[in-house]
């Protein structure tokens, strides 16, 4: 019976696979399709950078139920690390990824001491205080960070792929893409691998898998290190798209930790697809509907964001992709 | 001198947030959530306050009790409309549920009051008692005085009455006290409807010494988790004793590092008092 199951989750993927590979290659299409310049792009390329964070942060979410509230604090590592580099030694951004990396792997590895002890409630109450400590150093600390004022990246009057700068969208597009296609086969790998079936065992019973012989603390460490230096890299794509950014948006609660884990939330925690499709419904819902209201009153959109949130939670809990396999099952059931 | 001063302040600012603390402490107590939307109804009970104030003419500290009955009601309708359903579910639908509704409070707030700061004047507000060189400021003194007396009602409605005593029981074994005949549900809504009307008791008490700002409860977030995991998750006694620590870390820190890292000193000490207590939590909620 074993085998069978085995035979049959080995065929599967492979199925989904292919699907997936097939939306990869139609996705690289897309922005021949749209104004280089336009409103769309921009946030296709917002999607696709928070879908990769979500991916990110399902690795520790997702795979091991350790709910962190607190990513914005690799995040924003990864957005200073490269910024500085860049600005103050001209650094190419591509190198200032690979150092915001280190030092996000770094901080994770600091934290795992006091947080991994701790669990549901606790874990998460223990990275949102370390988020905002990050984002409290980043206010004071003004001779690097420049403090609440922020800093720009900047400018290069013509495009370069060694620089990572460009006037337009598009190429930022393909960057964040490439990005997502990389952090998605490494949450494929290791949610199919070793390390995926030894974090499913700490989300089920981190007890039972501690008799049984899992080093569970090894585990999560391996899961957490990756998911921060994932989540640093995405955070130096963030900023090199967006020119600006000050400690209160790339440290931000609301802004990156939580929208970060609602994104994998809402799409469905601990699934491949999940944080793409949850990217994708949310992202743009959030900008069209800010566009729509700006100036009309402030919040709104934000407030309809909580409601959206609320709502998910209380009519599918496992998100969008199980509400979508609910509906299909209840469908083909009444089907003759 | 300056230690004495700063450790005064500690004690008075620390009393107020014990009190804004207890009911996160009492809801976890009673229902295992941590509700990370507290902070949302200590801003809401400030405007309340505010409003009491602008237009009824009543002064913060006795707008106060409308404050607590608004947002009892208020919350009451909250833990029954949303929170119930989700007792059982994950604990990542009960944490993003409770975050959904911070986002949702706090924007309503933006949405209906704008993003003015709101202040009130009172007749005390810039005077304070000198004793012996030591400056007490009054509307310091008055909200802490307040928030004592309201916690010593909430623990008294705990230990001597019949409804503390049933939600007492439904903390310690919602099955057993099923059986014995009561309504758990009940016990739940009341708890809910408890902790965030004493939080909203507790913002009001502050006002005349802060402005009310949709974004208030921000600042207040990370406090009141220091504070009641200090004095131990469920603990009502704990979370003032929590909270009063926090104000005199928060007013001590002040006087060897720069006010900016004041909060930083905070989510360190928070941070060490999870990684270094966990155990006594763990066993509290077996209990």
């Amino acid at each position: 019976m074993a085998a069978a199951s085995r035979t049959e989750a080995s065929r599967r993927p492979d199925w989904r696979a292919l699907a997936l590979a097939a939306a990869f290659v139609a996705a690289i299409a897309v922005p021949l399709f749209l104004d280089p310049q336009g409103y769309w792009i921009r946030i296709l390329t917002l999607a696709l950078i928070f879908a990769a964070l979500g991916q990110a942060w399902n690795i520790v979410g997702g795979l091991a139920n350790q709910i962190s509230l607190g990513h914005a604090a690799y995040f924003g590592t990864g957005a200073y690390a490269s910024t500085v580099l860049l600005i103050h030694f001209g650094l190419s951004p591509w190198i200032g990824m690979v150092a915001g990396m280190a030092l996000a792997v770094v901080i994770a590895l600091v934290l795992s001491v006091p947080t991994f002890r701790l669990k549901g409630h606790y874990f998460a109450l223990a990275t949102l205080a370390a988020g905002e400590a990050m984002r409290v150093i980043a206010n004071s600390w003004k001779e690097v960070t420049g403090g609440p004022v922020g800093l720009s990246v900047p400018f290069t009057p013509e495009d370069s792929f060694w620089l990572m700068a460009y006037g337009a969208p598009r190429p930022f597009y393909w960057i964040a893409l490439g990005a997502l296609a990389v952090i998605t086969v490494v949450f494929w790998r290791i949610k199919s691998g070793a390390l995926g079936y030894r974090l499913r065992a700490v989300k089920e019973n981190e007890e039972a898998a501690e008799v049984v012989g899992v080093n569970t603390f090894r585990a999560k460490l391996w899961a957490s290190l990756i998911s921060a230096a994932a989540t640093a890299a995405m955070g130096t794509i963030y900023v090199q798209f967006n020119y600006f950014f000050d400690p209160d948006t790339v440290f931000g609660v609301a802004s990156i930790s939580i929208r970060m884990a609602l994104v994998a939330i809402v799409g469905g925690i601990g699934t491949v697809i999940g944080p793409i499709v949850g990217a994708l419904v949310v992202i743009p819902l959030e900008e069209v509907a800010s566009a729509a209201l700006q100036g009309q009153a402030a919040g709104l959109s934000a407030f309809a964001y909580g409601a959206i949130l609320i709502a998910i939670i209380l009519i599918e809990p496992r998100g969008l992709v199980a509400l979508w396999q609910r509906l299909r099952g209840r469908m083909s059931r009444r089907a003759p | 001198m300056q230690f004495l001063q700063a450790l005064v302040d500690g004690v008075l600012i620390g009393g107020v947030y014990g009190v804004i603390s207890i009911g996160l402490s009492l809801v976890f107590g009673v229902m295992n959530i941590v509700n990370f939307a507290h902070a949302a109804f200590l801003m809401l009970g400030m405007f309340v306050a505010w409003f009491a104030w602008h237009y009824l003419g009543l002064d913060p500290l006795l707008g106060a009790f409308l404050s607590f009955a608004v947002i009892f009601v208020f919350g009451c309708g909250v833990q029954r409309t949303l929170i119930r359903p989700i007792l059982k579910a994950p604990q990542v639908a009960q944490i993003f549920l409770t975050v959904g509704i911070l986002i949702v409070l706090e924007n309503a707030a933006l949405l209906v009051f704008g993003a003015d700061f709101r202040s009130v004047q009172t007749p005390y507000q810039t005077s304070a008692f000198d004793i012996g060189g030591i400056i007490v400021s009054k509307p310091y003194l008055y909200a802490f005085a307040m928030a004592l007396l309201s916690g010593a009602a909430v623990w008294a409605f705990l230990e001597r009455t019949p409804i503390g005593r049933a939600m007492r029981a439904t903390s310690q074994d919602p099955m057993a006290a099923t059986l014995m005949g009561i309504d758990t549900n009940l016990m739940h809504m009341t708890a809910f409807g408890i902790g965030v009307g004493l939080t909203a008791f507790g913002g009001a008490v502050i006002l005349p010494y802060l402005t009310a700002s949709p974004t208030v409860g921000a600042h207040y977030v990370v406090l009141m988790f220091t504070a009641v995991v200090l004095g131990g998750l469920g603990s009502v006694a704990g979370a003032v004793v929590g909270g009063v620590a926090v104000g005199i870390i928060q007013s001590l820190s002040t006087l060897v590092f720069p006010i900016q890292l004041q909060n930083l000193i905070l989510f360190v000490v928070f941070i060490l008092v999870l990684a270094l207590r966990p155990e006594g939590i763990v066993k509290r909620r077996a209990a």
